[in-house]
């Protein structure tokens, strides 16, 4: 083909797109009359462009990597590994994938898992493997899944076991709820298998509905003792001490093995586990297949993660309505955070368990359902004795049908249950601070819509309703409305309206469900109050989805015409805008703005892909491009410059187009002080920022970051609390609240809030660096190396440095380990991109009293315009410099002065 | 071979951003070389924890090799133009040695009609794709090059704007019909095939 040719085509290809498909055919007839070949290639070249859908959009790199991980799969199918001949694969887990196979010589179906080779480099991933097979071996228990042979060939480490036919608990789980007696038969079979399992000194420490097998018959093989650790047999390790005596076959201490959701928090913890650890993942389970989901789930692993440490399990009646106290009591019991306070024994499980199933099956009184009315009687009854310790008669009458050998038990686990209800809902209960100028107000939280036919579910309902739902609200005087972002992540069939509301510490929540049928949207909202629980106002509305925007502003108005009458307020006249009328646009901003609230470098590229998008196809679409310009900001794995510039030219489109958007002044304030140093006009953004929505946590914490770098501790103390307020469970806002103390030099509150970050999300912002710093400051070095190493192991960073570390601290003590940060730093300059190497640098040779060196560095931040400097007038860390008039001078340059 | 130097890297760059194709003949392999090296990192997985992102590991090379403090944000884009020139050469040079090793061996090979759909899946239609990316280059170079920008530069729309000089819209335009006519060469190996 000649160009000239290609363009032709080109031109009519382009030009026939912009036509419907009956135009096209005209037009292409006219076009090419008397070029038959001309005419099919443009018109096989649209056919391909209808189909190639995403074709080519993955980026090379991606395909190739994921192909290679598949590679080794289909390579092996087919062919034999010694006597077996390797059929399919069948499931992929944590060390290696599993296929079927015919064992040749005794003719039967196997179970062959191959050993991942990046695994099988590692010595003590080999050792853990055949520790396992061994070890689940040994046991020769019916619920457990027999091993016939481990074997190595060339090819890889395998273990050879039998195949059972059947469906993992998850898929039971995922198919259909599953019945209280089926719960029961289940949680017997795994527990009477673990049993046997304590007995011989072996912990699963894996305990998840991925790793039990059931047959058709009911009957069930726990697999994967890939984790299962020995317990040297010991007299002293008798359940309840720790079991950490085995030294060869301890796992690497810090090293998290298990599914986050199933751990224990001392597993989570990376402390030390013993035999009880199994127990409470066998309640995770039971909890799970009663109530449909885990007791500590939470939207991120991190989530998870801090719910598992600090939160208490949902109570299994907020799910399920029915199910006897008894199995309420041994689920509670399960899932206690402290071990001693859960069962001791797998075998005191095994016999409750029992004996819940006999009762069960001859339908004892003692298995009625404990109704959320008993329940809230008892409640009651305990309040108004204040003594929780006291059976009240009303909760003997409660449970007066209990097994005879088990009603003390009963009872006490019931009130044990109680008091952690009773401390749960004082806790939670909203917080109210005075340094806030907005807690005066309502303060409410709108959930994402939640859809009643799951089949049938569009986020632009489920989002677009709620945030114009929020626009609405916000416009309210007398209202504090949590923002979009923060209530997201309760997008889920599962919602606990309440549940949500307190951990947004709000006075009301509203939360709305949907249904889709025949071009109509039927709704129903409620108005909880979170104080007690009850619904105040019930909104109902049945609207045509052909307009979407006209019905979502038409059911936001008519819920805040119901909400008006009851808050007695009116709007502030000055309404929020949606900006937009391009519904793609639309979604593409709600996608982009929950990337960004993820705030992982890679996610905001996306961020920044997905907004580029929005603003692509709606270019006046203001609050994208107020998105996209935060976006740049939250990505700071990129060059600084190139940041900086993006991020200007979406701001300055933003505000061009909407003067009045309160994100784009916050971002502008960011860019002023963090990279152009003009600490005035940053000044005057965040104001403006504040003053124009005081409901924006956002702008709170901005401003709080500007008042930081200028050493006005009280004040930004006061505006990342106001930030917290507003959404109480973004990381962000609640770091930024450590970094106030710490520049405050309020150390000791700083590492309790720097403690509190990490357990909320390891993976976030580096709390860990600032938690060491905070104790390197206090002089608390061995606490800091803890940490440190902690952090490190965590990271995965290579064994050699953590080692050399190590070595550093163990003969010079902390000015040793300093000596050799400072060293691996100046070798790593290259990765000034970062944002705040040099500064660090600095920091660490200031510390190491290399006057000349820190300053070399503080010059080169200088030059880099790394975000650290506008810190530089506050910085603890920098103290020793601060007598030589060249940090006087730097002060003075960088506007600090 | 020698190392040079971030600053004689930087000064190949310049050179050649400011117009003097000799300076590439001295980039490229150098580039080539840090770029294969940290490939095969990520690809074999080595880097636990790292989302696979091209842009983040031609980043990655740039900062190691270029004293990026003293070069514009336009040498950084020709940067990524060359990058995503070897990112292709580098992919293909693995899917090329992939499906000969299997061919050597005595892996049942999967017949590209078995495949549902047109993808750029297997070693083989990396091949293809290149191939096939040659044959547009030859009557238009400039959509050869988007896609190479985009598919294996893993650069944005605006990026690959930037690059070339051009504006976004001209680059979707020359990327839909780029996109749809590879689409069509795939798909008639794969009928071919079958």
């Amino acid at each position: 083909m000649t160009p000239e040719r290609w363009q032709q085509i080109n031109e009519l290809y382009h030009h026939a797109l912009e036509l419907d498909a009956d135009q096209q055919a005209i037009f292409l007839n006219q076009a090419c009359a008397g070029d038959a070949e001309l005419r099919d290639d443009v018109e096989s070249l649209i056919a391909s462009h209808n189909h190639a859908g995403s074709f080519l959009v993955e980026p090379a790199l991606k395909v190739a990597a994921r192909v290679l991980g598949e590679a080794r799969a289909t390579l092996l199918v087919g062919r034999k590994l010694s006597h077996y001949r390797i059929e399919s694969l069948i499931g992929v887990g944590g060390m290696g994938e599993v296929y079927l196979a015919e064992d040749t010589r005794l003719d039967r179906k196997v179970a062959v898992k191959i050993l991942n080779t990046q695994f099988s480099q590692h010595e003590s991933n080999l050792d853990r493997f055949i520790q396992e097979a061994k070890a689940a071996s040994a046991l020769n228990h019916p619920n457990i899944l027999v091993i016939h042979e481990i074997g190595v060939s060339d090819e890889a480490h395998y273990i050879v076991s039998e195949f059972i036919e059947g469906k993992t608990l998850r898929e039971m789980i995922s198919e259909s709820p599953l019945q209280l007696p089926e719960v029961l038969d289940i949680s017997v079979q795994v527990a009477n298998a673990l049993c046997t399992a304590h007995e011989a000194h072996l912990i699963h420490r894996d305990i998840k509905p991925e790793n039990i097998m059931i047959r058709p018959d009911g009957y069930l093989k726990i697999l994967d003792f890939g984790l299962a650790k020995i317990i040297e047999q010991n007299p002293q390790s008798l359940p309840g001490l720790e079991g950490d005596t085995a030294k060869p076959n301890q796992t690497a201490k810090g090293v998290i093995m298990g599914t986050v959701n199933y751990m224990s928090p001392e597993q989570a913890k990376g402390e030390p586990v013993d035999q009880r650890t199994d127990i409470f993942s066998l309640g995770v389970m039971m909890h799970e297949m009663l109530a449909g989901r885990t007791p500590f789930a939470g939207a991120t692993i991190s989530e998870t993660f801090a719910n598992l440490i600090n939160a208490e399990p949902q109570p299994l009646s907020s799910f399920t309505v029915d199910q006897p106290v008894e199995v309420q009591r041994i689920i509670f019991k399960l899932l206690r955070k402290n071990p001693d306070e859960r069962f001791h024994t797998m075998k005191e499980v095994l016999t409750d368990l029992k004996h819940m199933r006999e009762a069960v099956k001859s339908g004892e009184p003692s298995v009625r359902s404990g109704s959320p009315g008993d329940q809230a009687r008892v409640l009651e009854a305990a309040r108004a004795k204040g003594d929780t310790n006291k059976q009240s008669s009303d909760s003997q009458l409660a449970f007066s049908g209990s097994i005879p050998r088990h009603k003390a038990l009963t009872v006490i686990g019931l009130l044990t249950l109680l008091v952690g209800a009773i401390g749960l809902g004082s806790y939670f209960l909203p917080a109210k601070t005075t340094a806030s100028s907005i807690v005066e107000k309502t303060s409410i939280a709108v959930l994402p819509l939640r859809p009643i036919n799951t089949s049938n579910r569009d986020q632009l309902y489920e989002l677009g309703i709620a945030d114009a739902l929020i626009l609405r609200l916000s416009s309210m005087q007398g209202l504090s409305v949590r923002s979009l972002s923060a209530t997201r992540k309760y997008a889920d069939i599962e919602q606990d309206p309440i549940a949500a509301g307190r951990e947004q510490e709000v006075d009301y929540v509203l939360a709305s469900n949907y249904q889709l049928a025949g071009g109509k949207i039927r709704i129903t909202s409620q108005l909880f109050n979170v104080a007690n629980g009850q619904i105040e106002e019930t909104y109902k509305g049945e609207k045509g989805t052909a307009d979407i925007f006209a019905m979502q502003d038409a059911i936001a108005g008519e819920v805040e015409n119901n909400l008006s009458a009851r808050f007695a307020t009116t709007s502030s006249g000055r309404e929020a805008r949606r900006g937009t009328t391009n519904e793609e646009a639309y979604r593409l901003y709600l996608q982009g703005m929950y990337l960004i609230g993820k705030r992982s470098p890679a996610d905001a590229q996306e961020a920044v892909a997905v907004l580029e998008q929005a603003v692509r196809l709606d270019p006046n679409y203001a609050r994208a491009w107020a998105g996209k310009a935060n976006a740049h900001l939250a990505d700071f794995s990129g060059n600084p410059h190139t940041q900086y510039q993006r991020s200007m030219e979406a701001v300055n489109k933003a505000l061009a187009l909407d003067d009045n958007l309160a994100e784009a002044h916050s971002v502008l304030c960011s860019n002023k002080m963090s990279y152009e140093w003009d600490f005035d006009t940053a000044r005057r953004e965040c104001e403006r920022a504040v003053a124009l929505d005081a409901n924006s946590s956002l702008a709170h914490l901005y401003y709080s970051r500007y008042l930081n770098g200028q050493g006005r501790s009280d004040a930004a103390i006061a505006e990342v609390k106001s930030a917290i307020d507003l959404e109480p469970t973004s990381l962000a806002s609640q770091r930024q609240y450590g970094m106030c103390l710490y520049y405050a030099r309020r150390y000791p509150e700083a590492v309790t809030q720097f403690k509190r970050v990490v357990a909320m999300d390891k993976g976030f912002g580096a709390p860990y660096n600032w938690l060491i710093s905070t104790l390197e400051m206090q002089g608390n070095y061995s606490e800091a190396f803890e940490w440190l190493m902690k952090m490190k192991a965590l990271y995965k960073e290579p064994e050699e440095e953590i080692q050399a570390y190590r070595t550093a601290y163990q003969t010079s003590g902390w000015p040793g380990l300093l000596r050799e940060r400072a060293r691996r730093r100046d070798a790593m300059s290259f990765r000034a991109a970062r944002g705040s190497l040099y500064f660090q640098g600095a920091i660490e040779q200031a510390k190491v009293g290399n006057k000349d060196q820190a300053f070399k560095y503080l010059e080169q931040s200088y030059r880099a315009r790394e975000y650290w400097m506008m810190f530089l007038k506050v910085e603890p860390g920098l103290d020793s410099l601060r007598p030589d008039p060249r940090f006087d001078e730097l002060v003075r340059r960088v506007g600090l002065g | 071979m020698i190392k040079p130097s971030p600053h004689q890297l930087t000064k190949l760059l310049r050179a050649w951003s400011d117009g003097k194709p000799e300076a590439l003949d001295e980039l490229a392999p150098l580039v080539y070389e840090e770029l294969h090296r940290l490939a095969s990192h990520y690809m074999r997985g080595e880097r636990a924890g790292h989302t696979l992102q091209t842009t983040e590991l031609v980043n990655e090379a740039y900062l190691r090799l270029i004293d990026w403090k003293n070069v514009q944000w336009q040498n950084r884009a020709h940067f990524f133009g060359v990058a995503a020139q070897m990112m292709r050469r580098i992919l293909v040079d693995f899917a090329r040695s992939r499906h000969y090793a299997k061919r050597g061996g005595e892996a049942r090979n999967v017949s590209l009609a078995e495949a549902a759909g047109v993808t750029v899946e297997r070693d083989e239609d990396f091949i293809a794709l290149d191939d096939a990316l040659e044959r547009l280059t030859a009557i238009d170079a400039r959509q050869g090059r988007i896609v190479e920008l985009r598919f294996f530069g893993g650069l944005s729309v605006e990026e690959t704007a930037e690059v070339l000089k051009i504006s976004s819209r001209t680059v979707m335009r020359n990327w839909s019909v780029a996109q749809a006519w590879l689409y069509r060469e795939l798909g008639e190996r794969t009928n071919d095939d079958a």
